[in-house]
């Protein structure tokens, strides 16, 4: 298919029902395949952080895997106009379990994130950032061409993410908060938003940032400082770091060998199971397993685009791109984390990182996308 | 699609080429303000900027674990000359004496990569460092990677002798050792803190972050004192051939710990001591039946009911049968007793019929409760223990609770509970912290009256009672044995037997609440090949009051009523103290004795035959 018959004329956009061995044909199996790669690797290198055992965490996060993955299928055969239409109900129901969590939220690590539902420990942000991203692309959805990129039609998607944002923030959870803004920016980048915007938003973080300061919590500032200086105090806020890089540099080419790690196995490493996975893996894997495991990743971002490209409807278009661009933000936000470019900031790398509630909005996610592919030349009504 | 135009540049197809690629240039026209093709343009531009951000994130990856030559740049910025800014506080005793410091010391490490002769320098390290091993060294050296220590914490002379070798490619970093200048003293309440000078058990543990931010942490332990009780209970696990020990002595007005021992121990200055045996404190740890020791708390609490008076009596003729098991008494007199014969010889039978009669188990729960035996001390170590004791409170345990079994506890509830039984009543929480006045006031757990009885009950035992071996004539000791079986298999070990004594003195108004415990003592020919408490225990806690009230210059005019209470006198100390173990009278001869400002006297019963300068008076009997 040419650039010069995907156009806008609606006379090709060809509306043929598809049949049920269709969609199953059309979802994206390679795609598939790499992500269970994925999640195959944090599958060894949760088993490594044990110590060579599937318990506490390895075991569960193939369970886990397991379950995500039958739920990404359905989500994917799911036809995207319930999604257009449950947009808003999704978005309201996280924004709600946002509150709550700041309101009544248990206390875990001196940071309210969970929210307890009968036996279920859930972390609404996880939700939200799937959210937004539907909300976002619902509201473009229903734009007509001209009035996306005017400034006022730009208001209320902006204040979609900044209502999520503000309450992120407040947990605080500064990792999820980077995400959904930096996440959102470039949905709105991509709606045709236009650029001078984004400029005149560039210099007012600027200029807010001697705020935002000041609002920090002594333990981000000193995060943020630790990340601008890390020499400042080697033994202190900067330890993540330090032993981050002590870890991963100790790795070499080719690493120690599987479960040869010392500095996570010895529990040098604190979070080694979470937001720390990359390193436990690239001390044993070495800068080649690294590169492996980025190469998968960077797999799936492609996979991504493409499927954004390829998408007959802006609906779809803008979902895929949310979701790579979430794909991409994590990855890259916790890569470079660990290795001393950004400042610590808990974010989990997708698929590997022990944790219940992003493995399943991770996976969910990813129904969205392999969902946009299966019904990439389906009519959507513009819904205003 | 407008915007982009003219925000790029005023030729519009040299912008779009720019930005969106060569390959949409041919499209261009057809598609010119399709905001569909705005939107893929732009998925083109955040496909390159995602790709960029890969590509940076890839690079870093390759230095991080590539480029770099080993060391963290941290590391390399310290090595010259700069200094690491945490200095990890002190920690020191009621009067001063540093009991763990910190001392920048260099640590060599090596790029094995920048070494020219692995072998050659090898051998060079093992000559400057003799403790080395040459085939270690160069094991380390000939391994393929960028970053190895050859030895942390480096004295001066080292660290001297390391530098002339002028090896390329070795260099120092400077670091912290955290070192505890006293050895094994009071090693329990310390604990030790990690190579990284992070705190991993005790006091480092405890006030790890205090202590990272420089404050210095005060406790309230005596050094010289804790040295005397170490050195007792030491001398007397190998009299008697038991397998461990522990002693405390505390401040019974306010709960404040002056000493804590706990054998076998270990040297935090030395890692190979760290075993998971000697890191065991039993004093906050070891959860062990009591035994009599309890019949403190169960005749207080029976005369803080009011229902029994010190003249009641309670049947002692004949054993108590219930269910399949028998309650019987080691000094069986077969008569009914008062309450101060079931004191003195500690009648099983008559307490067990005391705690039944007068409180049952609701009561005697609810007292143990309140003395706070049920849950895990409050005090200033991670290591502390829960109780044992039944989940279902019936009439057997509290018969076998009445005399100390059937509910297990830690030497320091012993100490906190005897403590608030002898002081007027006030239950105060151990304190290992040098205390304030403010900080504790306290909780009253038993009337003023009744503790006044238990003032005279301990001490008519250790005149006349089994607590003989304690006292210290003149200076109005109590106290109470407990021996206790240990729990076996199937059953109670009849020969390992966990042998006790609560002492505190002087009985008129206690001060000093001194328990010692030893753990399967054997008995010997000169005790009469008994292990029990009144043989083994007693006499311990005997010297250590000799050497407290020599220490802290105490005569026995002084315990007389309407004087002002006794001080725990205290000196700008710091130095060592190396007092001569058993003989009282030897400490204050110590060469070099600093403790001028004390009224030292020998104790009573000895010739005063030199006495010091600071002498008052001598005891005469």
């Amino acid at each position: 298919m040419t650039l010069a018959t995907m156009g806008s004329s609606p006379a090709l956009d060809a509306p043929a029902p598809v049949g049920f061995a269709e969609k199953i044909w059309r979802i994206n199996w390679g795609l598939v395949l790499v992500l269970t790669a994925i999640a195959g690797v944090g599958v060894l290198a949760l088993y490594s952080a044990a110590g060579g055992r599937f318990e506490p965490w390895a075991a569960r996060h193939a369970v886990r895997y397991g379950s995500a993955f039958v739920l990404m299928l359905v989500v994917a055969l799911i036809h995207p106009k319930v999604w257009l239409s449950l947009a808003w109900p999704i978005y309201i129901v996280s924004v709600l379990m946002l509150v709550a969590v700041d309101v009544i939220g248990k206390i875990g690590m001196g940071a309210q994130r969970w929210l307890v539902i009968g036996p279920m420990q859930i972390q609404p942000s996880e939700i939200a950032k799937v959210a937004v991203i539907l909300v976002i692309a619902r509201y473009y959805h229903g734009l007509r061409r001209e009035q996306a990129s005017q400034f006022l039609y730009t208001l209320p998607p902006l204040m979609m993410i900044l209502v999520v944002v503000g309450l992120v923030m407040v947990q605080p959870d500064l990792g999820t908060a980077m995400m959904v803004l930096m996440g959102g920016g470039a949905l709105l980048f991509v709606a045709g938003v236009r650029i001078w915007m984004f400029l005149a938003a560039g210099i007012g973080a600027v200029a807010c940032l001697p705020i935002a300061w000041s609002l920090m919590h002594d333990y981000q500032k000193k995060r943020v400082l630790t990340f601008l200086d890390p020499d400042r105090d080697p033994l202190g806020a900067g330890y993540h770091i330090t032993q981050s890089k002590i870890a991963i540099g100790s790795g070499g080419m080719f690493g120690k060998g599987f479960l040869k790690g010392t500095q996570s196995s010895l529990n040098f490493l604190p979070e080694k199971q979470t937001d720390f996975i990359f390193t436990t893996f690239v001390e044993e894997w070495g800068m080649a397993g690294a590169l492996v495991l980025l190469g998968l990743f960077t797999l799936v971002v492609i996979w991504g685009f493409s499927i954004a490209f390829r998408s007959q409807h802006h609906f779809g278009r803008l979902l895929a791109l949310g979701v790579t661009a979430m794909l991409f933000l994590y990855v890259f936000i916790n890569t470079a984390m660990v290795m001393g470019m950004l400042p610590v900031v808990g974010v989990p790398l997708p698929l590997v990182s022990n944790g219940g509630t992003a493995l399943l909005s991770v996976m969910f996610a990813c129904g969205l996308l392999i969902g946009v592919n299966v019904y990439r030349d389906a009519q959507l009504p513009r819904t205003r | 699609m407008r915007l982009w135009r003219k925000s790029a540049s005023p030729d519009p197809a040299a912008a779009e080429n720019a930005a969106a690629g060569a390959r949409y240039a041919s499209a261009k026209e057809r598609l010119k303000g399709d905001a569909q093709e705005t939107a893929r343009q732009r998925l083109m531009i955040a496909s390159v900027i995602f790709g960029i951000a890969f590509t940076a994130v890839g690079l870093r990856m390759g230095y991080v674990s590539l480029l770099r030559d080993g060391a963290e740049p941290t590391q390399r910025v310290a090595a010259r000359g700069g200094s690491i800014q945490s200095e990890r506080a002190d920690i020191v005793d009621r009067n001063g004496a540093v009991l763990a410091t910190s001392v920048p010391v260099m640590s060599a490490f090596v790029n094995p990569h920048l070494l020219l002769d692995p072998q050659e320098a090898a051998r060079k390290i093992v000559t400057a460092l003799p403790d080395l091993k040459y085939d270690e060294v160069r094991e380390k050296l000939e391994g393929d990677r960028t970053f190895v220590w050859i030895k942390r914490g480096l004295s001066p002379r080292e660290h001297d002798r390391v530098n002339r070798l002028g090896i390329p490619g070795l260099e120092f970093q400077a670091e912290e050792r955290r070192i505890y200048p006293q050895g094994t003293a009071a090693a329990h309440i310390l604990g030790y803190a990690s190579v990284d000078n992070t705190g991993l058990a005790g006091m480092e543990r405890y006030f790890d972050q205090q202590l990272q931010s420089g404050e210095t942490v005060q406790l309230s332990i005596d050094l010289r004192l804790q040295r005397i009780v170490e050195r007792e209970i030491a001398r007397a696990v190998q009299k008697f051939s038991a397998i461990g020990a522990t002693a405390i002595v505390m401040d019974a007005t306010n709960g404040e710990v002056l000493a804590m021992a706990s054998l076998p121990t270990y040297n935090p200055n030395s890692t190979r001591t760290l075993t998971n045996e000697a890191l065991f404190n039993r004093a906050t740890l070891g959860v062990y039946e009591q035994g009599s020791t309890f019949k403190i708390f169960n005749t207080a609490m029976a005369l803080d009911s009011g229902k029994v008076s010190m003249t009641s009596v309670f049947d002692a003729t004949s054993p108590i049968k219930i269910d399949r098991f028998t309650i019987n008494d080691d000094h069986a007199q077969r008569r009914p007793l008062s309450v101060p014969e079931i004191f003195k010889y500690s009648s099983n039978i008559a307490s067990a019929k005391m705690a039944v009669d007068v409180m049952g188990p609701e009561g005697q729960r609810a007292f143990f409760d309140k003395i706070g035996f049920l849950k895990p001390v409050t005090t200033q170590l991670p290591e502390v223990a829960s109780p044992l004791w039944p989940r279902h409170w019936m009439k057997i345990n509290t018969m076998t609770i009445a005399f100390g079994h059937g509910i297990s506890v830690t030497p320091l509830h012993l100490a906190m509970g005897s403590a608030a039984m002898v002081n007027g009543g006030i239950l105060y929480q151990p304190s290992l912290v040098k205390r304030t006045a403010a900080s504790d006031k306290g909780r009253r757990v038993i009337q003023q009256k009744t503790s006044v009885h238990m003032r005279q009950l301990l001490r008519l035992n250790a005149v006349e009672g089994t607590g003989k071996n304690a006292n210290v004539p003149g200076y109005e000791v109590g106290g109470k044995t407990g021996t206790a079986e240990k729990p076996g298999r199937g059953g109670y070990r009849q020969k390992a037997l966990i042998s006790s004594f609560v002492g505190a003195f002087p009985m008129n108004d206690p001060k000093f609440i001194v328990i010692v415990s030893l753990d399967e003592p054997k008995g010997l020919p000169e005790t009469g090949g008994y292990a029990t408490a009144g043989w083994v225990a007693a006499p311990s806690v005997k010297v250590i009051i000799e050497q407290i009230v020599s220490l802290y210059g105490i005569l026995p005019g002084d315990l007389k009523e309407g004087l002002p209470p006794i001080e725990i006198a205290s000196t700008p100390v710091p130095a060592p103290v190396v007092p001569a173990p058993v003989v009282p009278a030897s400490i204050r001869r110590s060469p070099g004795d600093h403790r001028k400002a004390l009224p030292v006297r020998p104790a009573p019963g000895q010739t005063a035959a030199a006495p010091g300068p600071g002498v008052r008076r001598v005891a005469s009997e």
